[in-house]
């Protein structure tokens, strides 16, 4: 019913997407592929800025409050979406290697990095840990 | 190719911040450093791109900006720096 597409013998119980219980419905394989494509969506800067904030809400660390950091950030970040292909960090340069380049699309994988580890932000600045009281 | 090269990116906020003490470095020490701009000019980059075994162990072993190459010396400055150690490197 929330559009959640399951493949194997059984359904789960209950939705993970929806939590709805036993509320699958079988279907073909054509349309359960059709579902699956994805769906152009127009993201700009704003909309971007509002997703990483929502996917920091839940975690240790939050946006930098310095807005025209950010706002460089996300100018760097979208000229290379359209001129690299992805949101590449506009702090660190690609190799050219596709699968190496993909640590440096953004949010990268920050937490593990020394800059995280010392200072309390990513690379670029974009993502900073919360203070406690925050 | 020039002694002293700074990559940067027009987006990067390290190197806007590191852009003021290199021109201060400049004037005081009147060295002149190579500024390459890595996102909007492919040269810059693939040179960047070809100095990856230079640059990488000194910048967490990525090609991160600001980076400071002295390209005779293979010294290798990365981030943003204070003042004292950009001209330490620069005139060592």
């Amino acid at each position: 019913m929330c559009n959640d597409i399951h493949q194997g013998i059984k359904p789960p119980e209950i939705c993970p997407t929806c939590m709805a219980r036993n509320a699958y419905v079988e279907v073909s394989s054509e349309e359960a592929e059709k579902m699956m494509q994805p769906t152009r969506t127009q993201m700009d800067k704003e909309k971007f800025r509002k997703a990483i904030e929502a996917f920091t809400e839940e975690n240790e660390f939050r946006i930098n409050p310095d807005a025209e950091r950010v706002s460089t950030l996300l100018e760097g970040m979208f000229h290379n979406e359209k001129n690299h292909g992805l949101k590449y960090c506009p702090c660190r340069l690609i190799t050219t290697d596709f699968e190496e380049d993909l640590k440096l699309v953004c949010p990268c994988h920050f937490l593990v990095h020394d800059t995280y580890k010392e200072k309390g932000e990513c690379w670029c600045g974009l993502f900073v840990r919360r203070k406690e009281d925050e | 190719m020039s002694e002293l090269i700074m990559f940067h990116g027009r987006e990067c906020p390290h190197c806007h911040a590191m852009m003021p003490l290199v021109d201060r470095l400049e004037q005081e020490e009147g060295i002149k450093l190579e500024k390459k701009e890595i996102w909007h000019n492919r040269e810059n980059a693939d040179l960047m791109r070809s100095l990856r075994d230079i640059i990488e162990p000194h910048c967490g072993g990525q090609l991160r900006t600001p980076t400071f190459l002295n390209t005779e010396t293979n010294d290798v400055l990365c981030g943003e720096v204070p003042y004292e150690t950009l001209k330490e490197w620069a005139t060592r």
